[in-house]
């Protein structure tokens, strides 16, 4: 059943922008990067961080904001659907169940996410090659950093998703999300329980893996609140 | 035209914009109160010193993302079940639901920005600010940053009443903010873009003797252009639009 609601969904995001966003994600964040070294390789070279070490932190820097935009911007799309047609009742009507309905709204957008994610893997990898930056490539810092961030936002994805399907106007969630990206924004000053400071990958451990965990967990929590309320309200 | 206004008022007032305003004073807040305010050394004036920073966040990506939650939030009613139709078959003409709709939007935004001021008032009194409050600074910033959305604002009401979901308007609003945080960096590039004007307008640190914050000429170039742009690129869309 999962199977098959995955796939309607992903028919029902067809030519609607959604995959061209997902491409631009990942295409605008290493791009803000081919203009801060455009413009500044050589004060790169002179200060001696012109390489690999320094550009993945410069990517991941910008990473988290892109990525929870990206988040809002998704979530939204995916309620709108049912939302702008009043389609809720004929695709409940269907014989599946609700959480099955909630479960592969998420699913398609984790898939969407980790798209995202390895194409920014990839792109960064790219522009990194081409720039010839000094060292060997570290693919595996790559990966993994790339990939913490979009584990470490798993949480504003429930959030999201959740605010975004329960609300008639979608001016809630998006609202939501602005705040969400002005809190990534100050990441820095945050205390390390909220979860827009975790895809910063910042804490006072400095261990990044403690906010992935923290994402997974609290993320699937998250979820399943959402779910159950999901479950709960009435189809208008 | 009055009437139209009137019945806008109406609408938006019926569709949930109070929380969607008063996020801007609780993101004031929140910049001002988590921020630290004791980066600047002591002879800066403390609201000021304040300020550079909450604008700073607030102008470079509040104040252009609200923008278009506001723009979509007053098309909201005419995208649902034939509202467009409906509001057009009445006595009114499509330059006058046009204007109108720009007309309260500025206003909304008018509205977000004397709440910020707000906001900057009550941090400076959680930290305990003595400084005479630097009242001219302020509203130099406040109406600077509200004349520097009104493109902003005008490319926003046309992408929303040409989009009928939130999220499609705002992805144009996203793509265009995100580079501020290099254009502003930039000396070149980031004068003549848009969506930079906000934070030139709203830097406390700014040249003083002019009326705003950035030179005249920058303020009618770039921010009366790109808003005659967008304004009438939106109006004559609508003037096009099928129904």
């Amino acid at each position: 059943m999962i199977g098959k609601l995955i796939r309607t969904d992903f028919m029902k995001i067809r030519r609607k922008g959604i995959w061209f966003l997902t491409v631009l994600g990942p295409f605008g964040v290493v791009a803000l990067q081919m203009v801060n070294y455009g413009l500044r390789k050589d004060w790169f070279i002179q200060q001696d961080i012109y390489s690999w070490f320094y550009y993945i932190r410069n990517v991941i820097a910008f990473t988290p904001f892109a990525l929870i935009l990206g988040i809002v911007i998704l979530t939204s799309f995916m309620a709108s659907i049912e939302n702008e047609t009043n389609a809720w009742k004929q695709v409940i009507a269907l014989p599946v169940t609700k959480w099955g309905v909630y479960l592969s709204k998420y699913t398609t957008l984790a898939i969407l996410l980790v798209v995202s994610t390895c194409l920014l893997t990839l792109f960064s990898l790219g522009f990194g090659m081409f720039l010839g930056l000094d060292g060997g490539i570290p693919y595996l810092d790559l990966i993994k950093y790339c990939f913490y961030t979009f584990f470490a936002s798993l949480p504003v994805l429930g959030l999201q998703l959740w605010v975004a399907l329960v609300s008639k106007n979608q001016g809630i969630p998006i609202t939501l999300g602005i705040f969400g990206v002005i809190l990534s924004y100050m990441a820095y000053f945050l205390p390390d329980w909220l979860i827009w400071k975790w895809p910063s990958l910042d804490n006072q451990w400095d261990e990044p893996i403690i906010n992935v965990c923290l994402g997974l967990a609290v993320g699937l929590a998250i979820y399943l609140v959402g779910m159950i309320d999901f479950m709960r309200r009435d189809v208008k | 035209m009055i009437s139209l206004l009137q019945s806008e008022w109406y609408k938006v007032r019926k569709s949930n914009i109070i929380y969607i305003l008063f996020a801007a004073p609780l993101v004031g807040l929140l910049i001002g109160i988590v921020g630290g305010s004791s980066v600047f050394p002591v002879e800066v004036n403390q609201w000021a010193g304040a300020l550079l920073m909450m604008n700073l966040t607030y102008a470079l990506l509040f104040l252009p993302l609200v923008t278009g939650v506001l723009a979509a939030t007053v098309c909201r009613y005419e995208h649902q079940a034939g509202g467009w139709k409906q509001l057009l078959a009445l006595p009114v003409t499509r330059g006058k639901v046009f204007m109108s709709k720009y007309l309260l939007l500025i206003m909304l935004v008018l509205v977000v920005q004397v709440l910020y001021l707000g906001s900057i008032f009550v941090v400076g009194i959680v930290h305990g600010f003595t400084d005479s409050f630097p009242m001219e600074i302020v509203w130099k910033s406040i109406l600077g940053g509200w004349v520097a959305t009104f493109p902003l604002v005008a490319l926003q009401l046309w992408m929303s009443i040409l989009f009928k979901s939130f999220a499609a308007s705002f992805s144009v609003n996203v793509i265009f903010t995100l580079p501020t945080i290099l254009a502003i960096n930039s000396e070149k590039f980031g004068p003549y873009y848009p969506w930079a004007q906000p934070v030139f307008m709203m830097n406390v640190g700014g040249d003083t003797s002019e009326f705003f914050f950035i030179p005249w000429e920058q303020l009618i170039t770039v921010v009366g252009g790109s808003f005659l742009l967008f304004f009438i690129g939106g109006f004559l869309y609508f003037q096009r639009k099928s129904v």
